[in-house]
């Protein structure tokens, strides 16, 4: 059973199309990516599904049935624009939060503590919300949107605003999520932050899918014809048209696709022609590459059918 | 339902709790209380003094009459002020009425040894026309006692002077009484006219306070959802319309309180007064209908107002263009406290019938009217008939630019761009 299934859903402001026939499916119990740059439509698109605005066009199902805003005290959803009642405290926050979701009070009140405490924020339940940072702030929205135990969680872009510390406790939070059979959709332009958790992907560029599926057969369809190089001294191998399609340069390290039939030993050795080779080595594109290049492509040809 | 009532809750409690709303409730009070009291304590405070002037005439006989009359006077001032004590004086009489007399008082007056005389000369008299000089010329009481005095005992010098006994004289030289005596289907009912005008003149300004200061409540807190970010939180588990709901009736709710603390209040405050005061009461004769109608008018008023105020809010990203963009709300509940003495005098002509109808008024004036003299029953009807036509209408338009309006951040929206948002799913 999917536990979130969009068909062709558009949605358009005056002239501008947010999202065109967007359609994906997310299967339950897996960790699912929406990726695309800024202004892509994701956040239109999570706001279609949690019937905060409504489509123009196409159907939204959720736990296998159209959507209903009953479905909503089973999802839990962590907006990309943070915020609390500033001056109310802490634990009640949760509560008030949670019990708008359908948890009685005192059941709401046992596991906002819990997850205070669980989160090392234990001692802030009685401070007001203002007294506590930013990230202290994120961590509380966290809980927020776990606490009434849902079965789909939303989460756009929630690494954003976090030190490496608290973003490592949110990620292995989320994983016990996922073991717990949970299933998560991420929203983000953060490709390599949501790299390693996510099964599959929909990459949306201008409101529209253009990239779609399960990230192991999509980097396996790439093959390993992605370089990572590190290096010292002068680039001028990454101007050979004929053997390099595209590259990412860093200053001393680059990762470079191949064009298709080409061989890596040529790069390998007009690299070391110019420059000092550290680390040589074949890879499947990283989803950054391959966000860069499909993105860059869709630019391309969209540009092209404007010309014509 | 649940969820808005939840929310009702939660608005309800957080602003209760504050400081502003203790503060709010305990001052208010204090502050009407210190605006009646005060002058009052102060107006009788001045009049315990006793005020030393001379009375220059050019006869004994007028010079005597003058001060027996500033000592005992007949005429009280006037009605209104008919609880005061008159301004007492202590009155020496001269015939000098030359020049040099006239600046010896002058000198005596500018030394601060007399507080002021009354020229009273042949010409004076002939002209009605008399000076009081003194350096305190802005006592107003003391000008009508003067005045009052003065006429009455030029009145009795004349009539004495015709023959007339003074018991006669004195006779027709008391104050009469005017009851005004209202005609209210087939029984007389009296009232005070001082009452009638206050009254009403209150509860007005109750409904007219709590309307602008809680509608404008909701404005506020929309805004702070919106800049702070929440709301994306609360649209991921309720509707715009349950939460535009829940947040008015809070609000409302706490205006309610508000109302119902400073009303029990002001009853155990009044009551020793009340039993002191009850002659005067017992001509107070406030209707059913009156304790009937301030709640439907208050809590009508109030939703249709919040609505548009919420919606301001959700139009706007700052308190400055709030200020801006809440003038077109304000103003019809600023035109109602200007039409409100006209209500009040005129509750039976053809402006006050349509103001008293129309729905961004009739909260207060029809109010004001039922107050006054009861209007027929179908005019009542009839305003809160279309009161909440024009609510129902008022919520369906202001819940849509709500809707998108607490989503969209970023610049003001003009009026197209609204009308546009009203027409989004």
């Amino acid at each position: 059973m999917n536990t979130l299934e969009l068909r062709a859903v558009s949605k358009s402001y005056d002239d501008f199309k947010a999202v065109e026939q967007l359609s994906f499916s997310i299967p339950k119990g897996a960790v699912f990516g929406l990726l695309g740059p800024n202004g892509a439509g994701k956040t239109t698109t999570l706001r279609m599904m949690i019937g905060i605005t409504l489509p123009d066009q196409g159907e939204v199902f959720m736990f296998g049935e159209p959507f209903r805003r009953k479905h909503l005290e089973r999802v839990g959803y962590l907006p990309e624009e943070r915020g609390l009642y500033k001056r109310m405290k802490v634990l009640q926050t949760l509560v008030f939060l949670a019990r708008l979701r359908g948890v009685a009070q005192h059941e709401a009140t046992k596991r906002a503590q819990w997850w205070l405490d669980r989160l090392q924020l234990g001692r802030w339940a009685n401070s007001k919300v203002e007294e506590l940072s930013k990230g202290m702030q994120q961590k509380i929205q966290f809980i927020a949107a776990v606490l009434h135990q849902p079965e789909f969680v939303i989460m756009d872009e929630p690494f954003s605003g976090l030190d490496p510390a608290n973003a490592m406790e949110l990620k292995n939070v989320l994983v016990e999520l996922k073991n717990a059979g949970k299933t998560i959709l991420f929203s983000t332009h953060r490709m390599e932050q949501v790299e390693r958790l996510c099964d599959s992907i929909c990459l949306v560029n201008r409101g529209k899918s253009v990239l779609e599926g399960d990230l192991k057969q999509i980097k396996a369809g790439y093959g390993k014809s992605n370089v990572q190089l590190e290096y010292e001294g002068s680039a001028a191998f990454l101007d050979r048209k004929d053997i390099v399609q595209s590259y990412n340069d860093y200053g001393n390290y680059v990762e470079l696709r191949l064009q298709p039939g080409a061989d890596s030993q040529n790069v390998l050795r007009l690299a070391t022609e110019c420059a000092r080779v550290n680390r040589f080595e074949l890879v499947e594109p990283s989803l950054e590459a391959i966000f860069i290049d499909v993105v860059s492509k869709d630019g391309v040809v969209k540009k092209e059918g404007a010309n014509a | 339902m649940r969820n808005t009532w939840l929310i009702l809750q939660r608005e309800y409690l957080e602003r209760v709790r504050t400081k502003g709303f203790i503060l709010f409730t305990v001052l208010m009070p204090l502050f009407i209380a210190g605006i009646i009291v005060g002058p009052a304590k102060l107006m009788s405070r001045k009049s315990s003094a006793v005020h030393s002037i001379v009375v220059v005439a050019s006869s004994q006989a007028l010079a005597d009459e003058v001060k027996q009359q500033l000592d005992n006077p007949i005429l009280s001032g006037s009605d209104d002020f008919d609880d005061k004590q008159p301004p007492k004086y202590s009155v020496s009489t001269s015939l000098d009425t030359s020049a040099a007399g006239q600046k010896a008082l002058f000198d005596r007056v500018d030394r601060g040894e007399l507080e002021g005389y009354i020229w009273l000369d042949d010409q004076a008299v002939k002209d009605r026309k008399v000076s009081y000089k003194t350096r305190e010329a802005s006592d107003f009481m003391q000008n009508v006692s003067i005045r009052t005095a003065v006429t009455a005992a030029l009145v009795q010098q004349k009539l004495a002077s015709h023959g007339i006994g003074n018991e006669e004289i004195e006779q027709l030289q008391k104050p009469l009484d005017v009851e005004t005596v209202r005609i209210d289907k087939g029984r007389e009912s009296k009232s005070g006219s001082v009452a009638m005008v206050m009254l009403p003149f209150l509860l007005m300004m109750m409904i007219y306070i709590t309307v602008i200061v809680y509608g404008v409540a909701v404005m506020r807190s929309v805004l702070e959802e919106k800049n702070s970010r929440v709301m994306e939180v609360m649209l991921s588990s309720v509707t715009a319309k349950e939460l535009m709901a829940g947040k008015i009736l809070g609000v409302g709710a706490v205006g309610l309180t508000q109302i119902l603390i400073w009303v029990a209040l002001g009853m155990v405050a009044s009551t020793p007064a009340a039993i002191a005061a009850k002659p005067y009461l017992a001509q107070l004769q406030i209707a059913p209908a009156v304790f009937a109608c301030f709640p439907i008018f208050f809590l009508l008023g109030f939703i249709l107002y919040s609505c548009m105020y919420a919606a301001v809010g959700a139009m706007v990203n700052s308190e400055e263009e709030a200020q801006q963009l809440q003038w077109p709300v304000m103003l019809p509940i600023i035109a109602c406290s200007a039409f409100a003495m006209e209500a009040i005098r005129h509750p039976n002509s053809q402006l006050t019938f349509l103001l008293s109808e129309f729905p961004l008024t009739s909260p207060i004036l029809m109010f004001v009217r039922v107050v006054v003299q009861q209007p027929p029953l179908w005019q009542i009807l009839l305003s809160i008939g279309l009161l909440l036509v024009t609510i129902y209408g008022a919520v369906a338009l202001c819940s849509r630019i709500y809707r998108v309006g607490i989503l969209m951040y970023g610049k003001r929206p003009t009026l197209p761009e609204i009308l546009k948002w009203i027409k989004y799913a």
